[in-house]
């Protein structure tokens, strides 16, 4: 059997490069995609956890988090395009009307 | 089962009016196609019945929903506070021109303001990380949509990528957190935390401690974002500016006032070990020390929030600094962990609901007429309109925390807590910084009285007679609270029982 | 209870402010007239409450011989299981420390509205802020309970705000806001002194903690636990420390002084007067009352800085003043000179020292109100003060130099004027605590002559210059009606200054034995000096 610390540690390093993603990346989209996989990481631990402590309670608030990502996701995407209608870009460098 | 809904249904009824407000409203919407205020009036109504409602809340903590949800007076106080900062908002937007240009969306805007009042009101209430998490999620996403409401405007919408981008990420990063509390501790119930934090000592050694406080640090990042502390703070004055105003002055206290209920309660009662009932101080289990945390982060936020605000040309923009200074004080209040701290902290909501919303207030009214929210083009505006003047004074004044206005009762009671509690270092260094937050609200007042304007135009700008009535309005109280402040203080005290496990 | 004296003279303005407010603002001789009214009846008040005052009873930490009091339970927060009863009293009350601090703040309002007359920028908004600041004043010399001094302490601040930026010189927002803001950084400091004080003083009546200053006299009695409960500690040292600077800053000491030449040269004319007539005692009222008698033993050991502290503003002050070209500046530096001496008369502590400094406060007050005012009048005339550009105004304006030789000399405290008086007492205590820092201090007299007359010699002697021929006509009506009344004291208090004495010895006397007697006299900082 897998040890647990192995599922942790993967999902450590997903929810890590998740972070460096959002923080580095200029592509709306793209930060978006990396929100996602912060996300999928924490969803990893979850289960993990679960199946570790045979607690079915983190499997549930799994299935909660997949659709609050959605729901996220869809109103993430709607910003987007009221701003790629003003801005013609998606790139968050030319978001800079508001600084300091 | 069903027997434990029913029990738990009879001191739900204003969540279920709040949610069936949201339902009612989105279906007047599509039905009627109005478009009109017809919508705004219905959501106006449907928070004032879930406002009458919470009067009759059990005076005892009462855990419903199978440990999910908790009806105490804490929690019933905060929603008092929530539900009139939105009834408040609806009635400003009315007002409101800047909405108008958005004619044809004015409708879902009012039932977006329902679903977020309802998400505000369940996370006073959460009492697990599920329920904490769903509460939350609930309010940021109907805060984006609302944010980026005036989708024509593109620092509304810059503001709005910049929140949910922000936004996302704090909440994937508090996920994070609770996932691995959930690891350490086998419960996602936050009195269940607690026991099994009292029970285990594998947490207070090796690796799973570093585990719990890399997780308490995680969860701060989720609630400090949501209160802009710093550093979690850079979205606040970016959606501040521009989102609609009415929108500022809800996320400013409503927003503010749902999450440090629910952070208090997540620290409170999942992190306490033993509350002396005597001194109604809590002690926190020997090395989870994250008062000591919350007061660093409490020192910084106020002192970054006041020195920024020195340099912000935008009025809106530097009540939103002002808005972070005022989260690090209140933050002072969770630190000293004590009953008189939270009093404290909710006299202060109840202030800084009276001086904040009074000052969006104005700042959209003044907006409105000239266009402009620059303090510079505020010259000469003593002369030309008193009542709205005078106002804004008072209401910058009481942010400021001199008497004779609420907000030096406020800080009064928020440092006397500090100072119970032996704080005196986080004492000063608040006092400090209110002496620095001063000189940017004078520079308001600067600009009002002390200079003509521009061009020595000294025609009066009229204002409608309900303007200067709601502004009025919101003086008396910013003045008669300074006196008699005590029916206020003395509900708040009643108010401190939250819903503890094993007392 | 009788009739609320303290209260009707506190909340006097604040009436005429309404009324003022709801004045139309076109009305300015009504919004003047009612100011006017307001201030002279503060006057009456004032006059009755010192001839209806107990000259021996002593006051300051023995409630029952407090005068006037009037106490009525503000604001009560019933016991939680948690948390203590919250009580805050209104608490208003006079001894022979505040006695002659509300004859003054009367007297210097009343001639200040006179002043005032000549302000010709919305009238209104002046009169309205001016009776506030009014009503601030009295109520810091009238409350007994420390929450409500501390409201009157910070109400005067804001109108003093708009007083002087708006109404002031051309630097007015400068000035303005720096005195805000140092202001504020002192006020702050007294709140967490407050705070702390507040939450180790129980009252013994009721069990509850209290802002009631007299209580907070007695730590042995009702300080049993708490921050500041254990004499001589540490906290109790930084809280004394604390509420020195938030006073020093009032007073203002040196090096916390920068702010008043500002505020100083850009207000106007009554606004000076009123800063250092009025505002400037602050501070030195606020040591006695606050910082000496709860904090007694740190008074007895922080006597020689405190003393140094005299000396320095003293000298310094004078050394300043003597460098200015503009005649309000060098007025303003000539009241940190005379403000040190009357924390060297308070730093000597004993009857004589005492006396002298609370003398000196009233005669700087009358001293300083009437320069004030006579550097007002040559300023409405030629729109200067430089002093070099003045000469020969003595055959000019006859009247106007006689009032000027009587508020020079008795700056500079020559016998047979009262500020003679003040700063004999002052140097008769001081030399008995301290000869060393005393003698010292004596050259600020020495360089107090030498600016005065060469100022006097600048502006009076010499040739008037061509250009003021035709705009320096002589005092008019209503200004000698300003400048008489306070020559008059001046003189009076000169050669007969026993009813002033009078007033305050008594309470004086006990606040000293009091200080002694609570602080053995034992180790003191920098003793050796």
């Amino acid at each position: 059997m897998i040890p647990i610390s192995h599922y942790l540690i993967l999902s450590a390093v997903m929810f890590t490069i998740g972070c460096a993603g959002v923080l580095t990346r200029r592509n709306a989209i793209i930060i978006f995609m990396c929100i996602e996989l912060m996300l999928n990481s924490v969803n990893l631990t979850f289960v993990a956890f679960s199946a570790y402590l045979g607690d079915s309670a983190g499997q549930i608030i799994v299935f909660f988090v997949m659709a609050v990502a959605a729901a996220e996701a869809a109103v993430g995407l709607a910003i987007v395009l009221a701003l790629f209608r003003n801005k013609k870009s998606v790139d968050i460098n030319d978001v800079n009307i508001l600084k300091w | 089962m069903p027997d434990i809904i029913f029990q738990s249904t009879k001191h739900f009824w204003p969540e279920i009016t709040l949610a069936l407000t949201f339902i009612a409203a989105m279906i007047f919407e599509f039905a009627t196609k109005k478009r009109t205020t017809g919508t705004g009036i219905l959501v106006l109504l449907g928070l004032a019945a879930a406002l009458v409602q919470l009067p009759s809340a059990p005076s005892e903590p009462v855990s419903i929903f199978g440990g999910m949800y908790a009806i105490d007076p804490f929690s019933t106080f905060f929603k008092y506070v929530i539900i009139v900062t939105g009834m408040v908002v609806v009635l400003f937007s009315f007002q409101s021109q800047e909405l108008k240009k958005e004619s044809g969306h004015t409708g879902e805007y009012y039932c977006f303001i329902a679903a977020v009042t309802f998400g505000m009101v369940l996370m006073t209430g959460s009492s697990n990380l599920v329920m904490i998490y769903l509460s939350i999620e609930l309010v940021s996403i109907t805060s984006y949509i609302l944010a980026g409401f005036s989708k024509s405007l593109r620092r509304s919408s810059e503001a709005a990528l910049k929140y949910v981008i922000f936004g996302a990420l704090s909440s994937g990063i508090m996920l994070y957190g609770m996932s691995l509390i959930f690891g350490l501790t086998g419960t996602l119930d936050l009195s269940g935390i607690r026991t099994a934090l009292a029970s285990g000592h594998a947490v207070t050694t090796g690796w799973s401690f570093a585990a719990l406080m890399a997780a308490i640090v995680l969860m701060l990042a989720g609630f400090g974002y949501k209160v802009s502390v710093v550093p979690f703070h850079f979205w606040t004055p970016d959606v501040y500016e521009g989102a609609p105003i009415t929108i500022t002055a809800f996320l400013a206290v409503a927003s503010k006032a749902a999450v440090f209920a629910v952070m208090i309660r997540f620290f409170y009662v999942a992190f306490f070990d033993n509350m002396l009932a005597s001194t109604g101080v809590y002690s926190s289990f020997r090395n989870v020390d994250w008062s000591m945390i919350l007061a660093v982060l409490s020192v910084l936020t106020m002192t970054l929030g006041n020195f920024v605000a020195i340099w912000q040309d935008n009025l809106k923009r530097m009540l939103a600094y002002s808005s972070i200074a005022h989260a690090g004080y209140m933050l002072m209040g969770v630190v000293v962990m004590s009953n008189f701290g939270l009093s404290a902290i909710m006299l202060y909501f109840v202030m800084y609901f009276f001086m904040n919303l009074g000052a969006f207030y104005v700042v959209m009214v003044i907006a409105d007429k000239i266009g402009s929210e620059n303090i510079d083009d505020y010259r000469g505006f003593g002369k030309r309109a008193p009542i709205i003047s005078v106002g804004l004074s008072i209401f910058l004044i009481s942010l400021t925390g001199l008497p004779p206005t609420a907000g030096f009762v406020g800080k009064l009671f928020l440092f006397s807590s500090v100072m119970a509690s032996q704080f005196i270092w986080l004492a000063i260094v608040g006092v400090l910084n209110s002496v620095v937050s001063l000189y940017y609200y004078a520079r308001v007042l600067k600009n009002m009285y002390l200079r003509e304007a521009p061009d020595g135009d000294e025609s009066p700008i009229v204002f409608s007679k309900v303007t200067s009535a709601v502004v009025i309005l919101f003086i008396i109280p910013n003045i008669l609270l300074c006196f008699f402040y005590q029916p206020v203080l003395t509900f708040a005290q009643r108010s401190i029982a939250i819903l503890l496990p094993g007392l | 209870m009788n009739f609320p004296f303290l209260s009707v003279i506190t909340f006097l303005p604040i009436l005429g402010m309404v009324i003022v407010l709801l004045l139309n603002k076109e009305r300015t001789k009504a919004i003047q007239t009612t100011a006017v009214v307001v201030t002279g009846l503060q006057v009456l008040l004032a006059v009755v409450i010192a001839l209806g005052f107990n000259a021996s009873l002593p006051g300051i930490n023995n409630e029952a011989t407090m005068q006037f009091t009037e106490r009525l339970p503000w604001i009560s927060i019933p016991q939680t299981p948690w948390f203590g009863e919250i009580r805050i009293d209104y608490f208003m009350a006079i001894d022979g420390l505040s006695m002659p601090m509300v004859v003054l703040t009367a007297l210097i309002s009343f001639l200040a509205v006179f002043a005032s007359f000549s302000v010709n920028k919305s009238i209104k908004g002046y009169f309205v802020m001016f009776l506030l600041l009014d009503a601030g004043m009295m109520g810091v010399f009238c409350a007994i309970d420390m929450f409500l001094f501390y409201i009157f302490w910070e109400v005067m601040l804001l109108p003093m705000y708009f007083l002087i930026g708006i109404w002031g010189g051309p630097r007015r927002e400068y000035a303005a806001i720096k005195f805000f803001i140092y202001t504020l950084a002192g006020s702050v400091l007294l709140l967490l002194v407050m705070i702390g004080l507040y939450f180790t003083t129980v009252d013994p009546a009721t069990g509850a903690h209290t802002f009631n200053m007299i209580s907070m006299m007695h730590p042995a009695e009702n300080m049993k636990e708490g921050l500041f409960a254990t004499l001589h500690s540490t906290p109790r040292m930084l809280a004394y420390i604390a509420l020195f600077i938030a006073f020093a800053i009032k007073v203002p000491v040196f090096p916390f002084h920068t702010w008043l030449p500002d505020a100083h040269v850009e207000a106007p004319t009554a606004i000076s007067v009123i800063l250092a007539g009025v505002l400037l005692k602050m501070g030195t009222y606020g040591m006695l009352r606050i910082s000496f008698p709860i904090f007694p033993e740190f008074a007895v050991y922080f006597q020689i800085p405190l003393m140094i502290f005299g000396f320095v503003n003293i000298v310094y002050g004078a050394l300043c003043a003597m460098a200015q070209t503009d005649f309000k500046k060098l007025i303003a530096y000539s009241s940190i000179s005379h403000m040190g001496y009357v924390i060297l008369g308070m730093a000597a502590l004993n009857v004589q020292g005492m006396t002298g400094a609370v003398m000196q406060m009233f005669n700087h007050g009358t001293i300083t109100a009437m320069l004030f005012l006579l550097v007002g009048v040559i300023y409405d005339r030629a729109h200067t003060r430089g002093l070099n550009e003045f000469g020969g105004l003595y055959n000019k304006m006859p009247l106007y130099s006689f009032f000027t030789v009587i508020a020079f000399f008795a700056a500079i405290g020559l016998p047979g004027l009262s500020g003679f008086v003040s700063e004999a007492f002052v140097f008769l205590g001081a030399f008995q605590a301290n000869p060393f820092w005393t003698v010292l201090s004596t050259l600020g007299i020495v360089l107090g002559a030498g600016y005065m007359l060469w100022t006097f010699q600048r502006v009076f002697m010499g040739t008037l210059p061509e250009k003021w021929e035709a705009v320096m006509s002589d005092v008019s009506p209503r200004e000698i009606f300003t400048l008489a009344p306070l020559a008059i004291i001046i003189l009076f208090l000169g050669v007969y200054p026993s009813p002033a004495l009078n007033m305050m010895t008594t309470s004086l006397d006990h606040l000293v034995r009091f200080v002694k007697a609570s602080a053995p006299a034992g180790q003191a900082f920098l003793g050796g000096f």
